[in-house]
């Protein structure tokens, strides 16, 4: 009946910021059209991408996220007349701090998906979880989260003494 | 090695010392903030003087590194309640002042602004009786487009002199912009793993006057606050998103940095990026909005799919 | 310790089929705070809804998460449940698994381990959701009504005569809209100018409908109950209360040769005019590119034989300002045109059709002023080339719609029983004439509406031919129609002497931006958007908005008038009671927290952040802090999002719950 199901060695975690207009309704739209795509994505609902803290990008990254979607209504169509231009304003900016300090951008998609848009909704995310799952798993913040030292190595003998005392 | 010619500063001095007893004399400021000498040989602190006798104190040199402008928001918050007040701004700390203002931290009119026609100030690491040359010169002032601050109440006589240097954060930024996003992340990691968490880089900024840090926070807890790598990765990524389109470009976060982790250079980094995308730069125009409290329809979204 | 219950729904097989429902409530019965969980066949039925209420007692439960639908379909509904079994609604989340995943998944295994994540997102969400109380704003009873065609004076009349004030608004000179051009209508064939002049009269006498015309909505503020809409007045040149409507200047105005736009530009206007002689209200506006005195600064005649003296050149446009409580958008539509269209325009013309420069292809609209006794000919049928009777005509219908490769996909609805309508007002006037009608299908449901088609081809002998017509172009004064006929599988070729366009019904030019100073939605052709598309038909999911006739899609008549009515019942449902319950979905500044930076306030869409003194009991000023006005507050969240030490909370997505959530995966 449905092709046989291809299996992954890595499952991306993918999350997805979205607004509850556009964006939020046109992921119930891909789901009333019955539209497939991979079940990768957790949706966070918000009632605006004007809402969205720079913070909760970094915060999902931090919690294993390994790639993140933000998605919201088109210019023009916000909800609550201009969130959505505030929110582009900040995400270009905090994207560009991301690129500097090393994360690679291909892992962050930004979209505007409306509720009309079922089909984009599952382009968006399908493209992000097939390009993150071609990237490989986001190592560099869990490899992060696991270090423990506090200001460099414990590289020398006075400190690896004082170490093990304690 | 060129060298910066800073003879102007003695007479400088002089005339902060006579401004300063006229108006602590005449009544215009309660009190007026600036630079004093401190024990070594050199060396410069930050002074606060409310009267008139006190105001021989006053002086600027080469080694007046720190923005005042500090010292009417958080860190001596008493001080403004007291009425009109006088402050010594370079150029720098002057950008820091207007920002202020338009983020309605503060009132033109309760302050009463003696500028200085700066040519730069050591950097921080510097001995404070070192010469002031091309080598010992703080990087912000190799960037500096405010040498001469205008829109002051009192401004010394003085021509600052600005020899044409390499400018050193520009040439860091190209530098990192040219790596692979993995080399990036080795740097920073590298740098941000030296953090010891001491917060001196807030304690010392005039934009961070929140009164309660979002990093501070834990309930919810929005940021790993521990000074392990992971969470002083997200201080300083933060700290610097919480700067952007803000920021007036002092340094002083870098300077009081006991790690000596290149702050400066993320911020400089924002401001460059803010400029491409907004054309927007700190300047000694009151703006009530930043480039990150407004928009244009027209805004760029070539990111956005 | 919270104790949270959650609710698994199989919506029938809707998600059981996909997802293994009994494993996702076993799952969750193991998050921790979680105090009873169970699955049911249908939640949202009145037994489910019982389990539902019986276990918030029986439990002790302190929230709830309700795994089915989309909370856009069922939020309300269980909110509404808990609040009956005394649990406070805001308590209650949804955790999406049929939109989200039952529907677009296959694998079982994937979605159920998809269903249980987002189960415990929502879990977490909920143990940080406090209790929100409604807030309560007043309603300003007087409602507006955008559009003055048959949608808006149905509207208006109906709210009028239930004792509201009114303001209705028209951006022509003249109320009527696209019926006041209509000749004849379906299925009755009694004339449209009969029936609606009537009304147009009721509307502008009625003692609580205030009517601008020649207006339009220059701006909205405010939010349900309490709009602030600015109206832009344009100088009509002619002093309303002075003016008779005697017709002077019109009859001695020189500039005679205006095309008339409501006669589809087939008769002549003068400068200063009414666009039809019913116009209501009858006093004429001066057309300032066209007037001799404004071009040049000569002529003024009109002002010199104007008895009143209402003839005023000085006229400028004036902004008014009303209050209102509730917005019924009735903009109506205009007609797909088959030139060329501009590029970057996702919709095609039609070069197989001369893209419009054929004179003796015309338009329905046009047959209608042809037919109308009060149009340009007086009711008779010609040609506009040479003024001949046209002996063989042609219609040609879904010219435009249903048509993906000129950009339409959809169905306009009521071409078929126009199309049909024009064949019998065609046999009726031209006795020896014959009508050939090219469709795809014919749509013809509607009360009498079959029977009328019928009629049309079985007493008024017009011959329907199945197919597409894949071209028109003259030869000599003919125009040659070429088409198919595949019921027969053959060409066609037809030399008629005129040709109707049945085009496709579209949304008025510029739609999209009066839906953005009002705020609502519209889908991709610029057609306005019902909060729900069969249970919500009427309104936008902006509250206080609500929607009548053809700005929402195509409609006939009786649609219209049905939808204008059922959208004045919900304006009249609102004023009802002096006060509404609103979403407690609003910002709340963190005053301890707040510095007064007033990033908020700077970034606030609704201009809802206010500047608040704190002061001691001496009255000294200790602070000043922002303030959210909660009646104006949109409850978007930027303020938050944009705060530097987040002291401005958005209620339902606060950081606690958003963290938990983002924690949680």
């Amino acid at each position: 009946m449905h092709p046989e199901k291809q299996k992954h060695d890595f499952e991306p975690k993918i999350i997805a910021f979205v607004c509850t207009w556009c964006t939020y309704a046109g992921a119930d739209l891909a789901g009333t059209s019955r539209m497939q795509y991979p079940s990768n994505v957790r949706v966070l609902k918000f009632p605006c991408t004007g809402r969205i803290d720079p913070v909760f990008i970094l915060k999902a990254f931090q919690q294993g996220a390994d790639g993140v979607l933000v998605s919201g209504c088109h210019p023009g169509d916000c909800h609550y007349i201009a969130g959505n231009f505030h929110a582009r304003r900040r995400f270009a900016t905090f994207r560009k701090l991301l690129e500097f300090v090393g994360v690679d951008l291909q892992r962050l998609q930004f979209s505007w998906v409306s509720a009309a848009e079922g089909g984009k909704w599952v382009e968006m995310v399908t493209d992000l979880t097939e390009r993150v799952r071609g990237m490989g798993p986001m190592v560099e913040f869990k490899e992060l989260a696991m270090e423990e030292q506090w200001s460099g190595a414990i590289n020398t003998e006075e400190l690896k003494e004082a170490y093990e005392a304690i | 090695m060129t060298m910066i010619d800073t003879t102007s500063y003695t007479l400088i001095s002089e005339a902060i010392k006579t401004e300063a007893k006229r108006i602590l004399t005449d009544g215009t400021v309660t009190a007026v903030v600036g630079y004093a000498a401190a024990r070594r040989k050199g060396s410069v602190q930050p002074i606060v003087i409310t009267t008139p006798e006190d105001a021989d104190k006053l002086l600027f040199s080469k080694g007046a590194v720190n923005n005042l402008a500090v010292y009417l928001t958080k860190a001596k918050k008493e001080i403004p309640k007291t009425g009109r007040i006088g402050i010594v701004v370079k150029g720098c700390d002057l950008k820091a002042l207007v920002g202020l203002m338009g983020e309605s931290q503060l009132k033109r009119e309760n302050l009463y602004l003696i500028g200085i026609p700066c040519s730069g100030v050591l950097g921080s690491i510097i001995q404070p009786d070192t010469e002031l040359t091309e080598d010992t010169i703080a990087p912000k002032c190799l960037e500096c487009d405010v040498h001469m601050p205008t829109g002051c109440d009192f401004i010394p006589q003085g021509a600052p002199i600005t020899p044409e240097l390499e400018k050193k954060y520009a040439a860091e930024i190209a530098r990192l912009e040219a790596l692979t996003p993995a080399e990036r992340w080795s740097y920073w990691k590298e740098q941000f793993s030296k953090c010891i968490k001491c917060y001196a880089c807030r304690q010392v900024c005039p934009f961070c006057f929140c009164e309660q840090c979002l990093c501070d926070r834990n309930k919810p807890q929005m940021v790993e606050s521990t000074p392990r790598p992971a969470g002083n990765f997200a201080w300083h990524v933060i700290r610097a998103m919480h700067l952007a389109g803000r920021c007036a470009g002092c340094a002083e976060c870098e300077r009081v940095c006991p790690m000596d982790i290149p702050l400066n250079l993320l911020n400089r980094k924002m401001a460059k990026e803010l400029k491409e995308l907004y054309d927007h730069e700190a300047g000694l125009e009151i703006n009530e909005k930043g480039p990150l409290s407004m928009f244009n329809e027209k805004d760029d979204q070539s990111f956005i799919k | 310790m919270s104790r949270i219950g959650v609710f698994v729904c199989h919506c029938g097989e809707n998600i059981s089929r996909t997802v293994d429902v009994e494993r996702v409530a076993r799952a969750a019965e193991k998050i921790s705070g979680v105090a009873y969980a169970c699955d049911y066949k249908y939640m949202c039925s009145d037994p489910g809804q019982n389990l539902l209420k019986k276990a918030v007692s029986e439990h002790n439960l302190d929230g709830i998460v309700v795994a089915a639908c989309s909370p856009r379909m069922h939020e309300k509904t269980f909110r509404k449940a808990a609040d009956a079994a005394g649990l406070n609604p805001y308590l209650v989340e949804m955790a999406n698994i049929r939109e989200h995943c039952s529907w677009v998944h296959e694998d079982k295994e994937e979605a159920t381990a998809k269903a249980t994540e987002i189960v415990t997102m929502l879990v977490e969400r909920v143990k940080m959701n406090r209790k929100l109380q409604p807030i309560t704003v007043p309603v300003t009873k007087r409602a507006l009504i955008i559009g003055g065609g048959i949608a808006g004076i149905q509207a208006a009349l109906d709210i009028a005569d239930c004792g509201h004030q009114v303001v209705l608004v028209e951006r022509d000179p003249s109320i009527g809209g696209h019926m006041a051009q209509l000749s004849e209508t379906f299925p009755t064939l009694d004339c449209s100018q009969c029936i609606m002049t009537p009304k147009m009269v009721d509307a502008a006498n009625h003692p609580n409908i205030t009517l601008h015309t020649y207006s339009e909505v220059e701006n909205v503020e405010g939010y349900i109950g309490n709009f602030q809409v600015t109206i832009r007045k344009k100088a009509r040149s002619v002093d309303m209360d002075k003016c008779t409507g005697c017709g002077v200047c019109m009859a001695k105005c020189p500039q005679k040769k205006i095309p008339n736009a409501f006669d589809k530009n087939l008769g002549m206007r003068s400068a200063i005019y009414v666009p039809f002689p019913q116009a209501v209200p009858n006093t004429p506006v001066i057309d300032r590119e066209n007037c001799t005195w404004f071009k040049s600064g000569k002529c003024g005649v009109c002002q010199k034989v104007c008895g009143p003296g209402a003839v005023d050149f000085t006229q400028e446009d004036q902004l008014i300002v009303e209050s209102i409580g509730a917005i019924v958008v009735a903009t109506g539509f205009e007609l797909y045109s088959i030139n060329e269209k501009p590029k970057g325009s996702a919709i095609k013309g039609y070069g197989e059709f001369g893209h419009g420069k054929i004179p003796d292809v015309i338009d329905g609209m046009t047959f209608e002023r042809l037919a109308s006794a009060s149009g340009p000919t007086g009711g008779k049928i010609v040609r506009p080339s040479d003024g001949k009777e046209p002996k063989q005509i042609v219609f040609v219908q879904c010219v435009g719609s249903r048509a993906r490769e000129k950009g339409i996909s959809y169905c306009s609805k009521i071409c078929c029983m126009y199309t049909a309508k024009h064949t019998m007002l065609y046999h009726h006037k031209v006795h020896d004439g014959q009508a050939y009608v090219f469709f795809m299908d014919a749509r013809t449901p509607g009360k009498g509406y079959d029977e009328f088609w019928r009629r049309s081809i079985e007493e008024e002998q017009a011959v329907y031919i199945r197919g597409a017509v894949s071209r028109l172009y003259e030869k000599g004064d003919k125009i040659v129609v070429m088409g198919s006929d595949i019921s027969l599988g053959i060409q066609v070729e037809i030399e008629a002497d005129m040709v109707v366009l049945a085009t496709a019904v579209q949304p008025r030019t510029g739609a999209e931006l009066l839906a953005q100073k009002l705020g609502i939605s519209y889908d991709g052709y610029n057609f306005y958007s019902e909060a729900h598309a069969k249970l919500r038909p009427v309104e936008c999911a902006t509250a206080g908005v609500y929607l009548a006739g053809a700005c929402q899609g195509p409609k006939d008549i009786p649609d219209t008038v049905s939808q204008a009515s059922a959208a004045a019942a919900k304006v009249m449902t609102l004023f009802s009671k002096d006060k509404l319950e609103r979403e407690p979905i609003v910002a709340k500044v963190r005053e301890a927290g707040c510095v007064a930076c007033f990033y908020c306030k700077k970034v606030c869409p609704y201009g809802a952040v206010e500047e608040k003194e704190i002061r001691d009991r001496q009255g000294n000023l200790i602070k000043v802090v922002a303030y959210v006005n909660p009646g104006v507050c949109g409850g978007c969240g930027t303020c938050q999002a944009t705060c530097p030490s987040k002291s401005v909370e958005l209620d339902g997505y606060t950081d606690e719950q958003i963290i938990a959530q983002i924690e949680a995966l």
